[in-house]
């Protein structure tokens, strides 16, 4: 698309967003494939849209607050992406954008308090944990609350789990095949704290040993996707400092969401001193899954224990995994390779649950319409388990699998497999 | 161009107009109280984005209104005949030929949240709402056990409203027929904000409907017609050292009683972009690569046919390399759909044209459309739906390093090749704003003068989609 960003004046991020805008040729194609325009069913609403949006904005000729409330309606989930024929770098533009927009934004006081307290809250684990038990007590409450609160405390499961420290070291059990380094997470570790010790042990059984870098802290992408750019840089800037890309096989994580945002650190440090660092590092980033499907297409992978029943997984695309980072195949296989598990596919499965970072606290009725879409999606296919591999998605999914009146459970992939290594699938 | 348009492009260094920020016109409050606030669209922002296709950006509308129902488009209609300002329809907006860019600031009505289908299979009929997404048809037909075969690459995006405007087309239309083959009948809204229900008989005012991009009504509904698919498929690829010879093996298949369902073409600079793209192993040495699917209810008799394609490739001086299995058959096909990703990134923008000659002739117009190409300054390729003779020549620039007005000429002398050998401008994608000059060229006076008596029949102020299809009436040409 012809632009007249003014480059020179918006720097490396700038050189981002142009990029894509240049890509985009205006064909329409990525339209049916996001949720806001299913949902909606406007242009302003959709992602060329929003490319035309941002680049009006850019080149001076919208004025940031009218293109707003459009372009926060985006989930940043990059369906768009996966749809478009073009190879629009949709996510680094939304990204970017959000970085240079949001010192602009005019936001009320509670606005401003709201997000500075997720953003607070979400990168530390021991407050979220906290924060999490305050909430369970406010759970009763929530009827009463305006939407903003209650949508939250929606999303909290019926018991916090205490939390649980993960090993620095994990050795490998049997002949060492591996060392990979091993990003915890921030929320996950909280809400779902199985989800990486299932993780630590089924790479251990793999012959991989697990490290657990110090220093390390939150992926950075909450911070970034809300505009939170200079939170983000430091973030960014801890992990480069944390993972020596050259001591690791891999660096591993098991949150979409994270990996998705480690991988994206060359942009976010573009035409920047770092950017050759965070090259290196990116090449090393896999998710859980990628790591253990390429050890399954190399015949290495420890074979499990098979199901005690046969059992039917519907296996949820997480965006950051399917869209953002294009693993799809990969967790199909890797449940498929249980013996007695049949994958099922999900009617709409590119469509986003409505999870999407901080959006269900943001966009609390988008959220819910994509939540119940979702949720219903899922059911539809009579699952005995439900499986994906994003702690925001789980939550999310939970929530409104439960409210529809269903208990099957849902699970981490690496949950899957871990208990069928130890035979009690 | 005016100034007003010169500011809207968006690649002009005219001044752009201050933002107002909201309806502060007496439209779109009328459509506002006639409507609500949902239906319609008044910001800045909003309207924004209703004043381009995938081809062109145009003049910024005024108003927009979304609506729900036949009732929501009548009333808009007349709301801006009271005000005076002119109707543009807008499906998906992914047209190729700046169909649903508005050329002056108006209305535009966006059918994407018609999107009411009912499937009647007895009947062996669709009824879709002009918002429908094409491929819904199919996808919903198919547990029924039908399909809708009309399969413009766009069908995921397309609405089945801007399907009939342009009268789409696709790879299966040599075997099964555009979308005008599979309209029974349509409902449409005059530019007076009258409603009319039309079938094929008597005049065939759905037939006129057909293809004229919005200039003589709004299609608000269609009963389409659906068939069951074919069960067996068959697909070969088929590579020759000359143009020629690739057309000429086509027709030669074709005399010999063969009915592929679909008969793709792509010359030898669109391959090699492909193969920069995908390195899917295309022959990069071949002048010409041919895609062949036939089908059918007996797999004797499909394959028979593709043998038939086979025996004409051959014996045209073609290699032929046939799929055998499904999955090595979407594998060949995968080179032509990722046609349009591969040239994207060669350069950021295209001018696809769509040249329709008879067979007989496209050697020849390969060949000189090629030579066109090679003495400009321009990467030019060339692929299509050959079965037809539709062609697509696509002229790939950068808009901000190179000549505009270069490619419009290039464009240009492209469409007179096509006209010099016996063709017509548009297989599929409408004449729209971008081809409206090229129409004296291709069209005698006389004829133009009957096309603007029909127009004026049905829309005599005017109104609906003003400054396409139709050069200005009056300049002696
Ligand atoms: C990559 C790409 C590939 C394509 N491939 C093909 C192809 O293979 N074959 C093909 O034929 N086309 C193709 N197209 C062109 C385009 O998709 C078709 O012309 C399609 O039919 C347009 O549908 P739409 O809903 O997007 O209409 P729009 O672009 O929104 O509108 C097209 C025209 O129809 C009018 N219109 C829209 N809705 C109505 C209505 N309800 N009533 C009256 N007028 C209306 C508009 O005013 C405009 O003039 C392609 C486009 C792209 C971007
Ligand atoms: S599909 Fe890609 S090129 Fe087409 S409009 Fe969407 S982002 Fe732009
Ligand atoms: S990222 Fe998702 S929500 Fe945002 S424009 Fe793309 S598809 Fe739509």
């Amino acid at each position: 698309m012809n632009n007249d960003i003014p480059v020179q004046t918006l720097g490396g991020q700038g050189e981002v967003m142009a990029h894509a805008v240049d890509a985009c040729v205006h064909c329409g194609f990525c339209l049916p494939a996001c949720p806001t325009y299913a949902l909606l069913g406007d242009e302003m609403d959709s992602p060329r849209g929003r490319i035309v949006l941002m680049k009006e904005v850019l080149e001076g000729g919208l004025p940031l607050m009218d293109a707003a409330p459009h372009l926060d309606r985006c989930l940043g989930c990059q369906a768009c992406v996966t749809a478009c024929p073009s190879g629009v770098p949709y996510g680094e533009l939304i990204t970017a954008f959000r970085g240079w927009s949001e010192p602009q934004r005019q936001r009320s006081p509670f606005d401003r308090a709201k997000r500075a307290a997720i953003l607070k809250i979400l990168p530390a684990p021991k407050v979220f944990s906290v924060a999490a038990r305050l909430g369970q007590f406010a759970k009763p409450l929530a009827p009463v609350l305006p939407a903003a609160l209650r949508s939250p405390l929606d999303l909290l499961p019926e018991s916090v789990p205490a939390m649980q420290p993960s090993a620095k070291l994990t050795p490998a059990r049997g002949q060492r095949r591996g060392r990979v380094a091993f990003l915890v997470g921030c929320a996950q570790q909280a809400l779902t704290p199985n989800f990486n010790a299932a993780t630590l042990r089924v790479l251990s059984r793999n012959g991989i040993e697990v490290v657990i870098p110090d220093g390390q802290g939150c992926c950075g992408a909450a911070a970034l996707h809300t505009g939170a750019r200079d939170e983000a840089l430091k973030l960014v800037r801890a992990n480069l400092n944390a993972f020596n890309p050259d001591d690791f096989d891999a660096i591993l994580s098991n949150a979409a969401g994270c990996g998705a945002g480690l991988k994206e650190y060359p942009m976010v440090l573009h035409g920047e001193p770092d950017e050759a660092r965070a090259q290196a590092f990116a090449a090393k980033v896999m998710d859980i899954s990628e790591y253990l499907g390429a050890l399954l297409q190399g015949g290495t992978l420890e074979p499990t224990l098979p199901a005690s029943r046969p059992l039917k997984v519907a296996y949820h695309d997480a965006c950051h995994l399917a869209h953002a980072q294009g693993v799809r195949a990969q967790p199909r296989d890797l449940l498929r390779a249980i013996p007695g598990v049949t994958v099922l596919e999900v009617p709409e499965g590119d469509l986003c649950c409505g999870s999407a970072g901080t959006y269900n606290l943001e966009q609390p009725e988008l959220a819910t319409q994509l939540g119940e879409r979702k949720a219903k999606n899922i059911l539809s296919t009579q699952p005995d388990l439900i499986a994906s591999g994003n702690i925001g998605c789980h939550t999310q999914i939970q929530s409104h699998v439960r409210r529809q009146g269903d208990r099957a459970p849902v699970m981490h992939t690496i949950e899957i497999l871990d208990l069928a290594y130890r035979g009690e699938l | 161009m005016s100034t007003e348009k010169l500011a809207l492009t968006t690649n002009s260094d005219a001044r752009k107009p201050a933002p107002a920020g909201g309806a502060h016109n007496a439209l779109a409050a009328d459509l506002t109280r006639l409507l609500g606030p949902r239906k319609v669209l008044s910001n800045l922002s909003e309207r924004l984005n209703y004043r381009y296709d995938a081809i062109q950006f145009g003049a910024t509308p005024l108003a927009v209104v979304l609506p729900e129902s036949t009732g929501d488009v009548v009333a808009a209609v007349r709301a801006a005949r009271a005000a005076g300002v002119p109707i543009v329809g807008r499906g998906a907006a992914s047209g190729l030929s700046g169909g649903a860019a508005p050329t002056e600031p108006g209305l535009v009505i966006s059918f994407t949240r018609m999107t009411r289908l009912t499937i009647h299979p007895e009947r062996r009929e669709a009824q879709a709402q002009a918002g429908v997404i094409t491929l819904a048809v199919t996808e919903a037909a198919r547990p029924h056990g039908l399909i809708y075969p009309p399969d413009p690459a766009s069908f995921r995006t397309s609405t089945i409203g801007g399907n009939l405007a342009e009268n789409a087309g696709g790879p299966m239309c040599f075997k099964y027929g555009v979308t005008g083959d599979y309209v029974r009948a349509l409902s449409f809204v005059d530019a007076d904000g009258e409603e009319h229900h039309v079938t094929r008989d008597a005049f065939d005012l759905a037939g006129l409907l057909i293809g004229s991009e919005g200039t003589l009504g709004l299609i608000t509904e269609a009963t389409l017609r659906l068939i069951p698919p074919a069960p067996h498929t068959r697909t070969l690829m088929a590579h020759f050292p000359e143009v020629g010879a690739c057309a000429e093996a086509v027709s030669a298949a074709i005399a010999a009683g063969a009915v592929p369902s679909k008969l793709e073409f792509m010359d030898r600079a669109c391959t090699n972009a492909v193969e920069d793209y995908l390195n899917l192993g295309l022959p990069r040495d071949a002048e010409a690569v041919l895609l062949v699917d036939t089908d059918g209810d007996d797999l004797d008799t499909v394959q028979g046919e593709l043998q038939l394609v086979a025996d004409a490739c051959e014996r045209a001086g073609g290699t032929v390399r046939r799929a055998a299995t499904d999955a090595e058959g979407a594998a060949l096909w995968r080179a032509r759909r990722s046609v349009s990703p591969a040239l994207g990134r060669i350069r950021p923008q295209r001018m696809n044209e769509d040249i329709v000659v008879p067979r007989s002739a496209l050697p020849d117009v390969v060949r000189e459309i090629r030579a066109l190409g090679d003495a400009s300054p321009f990467h030019l390729v060339q692929f299509g739906h050959i079965g037809d003779g539709n062609l697509h020549p696509n002229i790939l620039f950068d808009p901000r390093k190179e000549d505009t007005h270069a490619v419009h000429d290039l464009a240009h002398d492209i469409a007179l090749v096509a006209i010099r050998h016996g063709g017509v401008l548009s297989g599929e994608h409408g004449i729209g704003s971008m081809k409206r000059d090229f129409m004296t060229d291709a069209v005698d006076p006389a004829t133009l003068k009957a096309l603007w008596n029909v127009k004026r029949a049905l829309d005599p102020h005017h109104a609906l989609n003003p400054g396409k299809i139709l050069p200005a009436e009056g300049v002696d040409r």
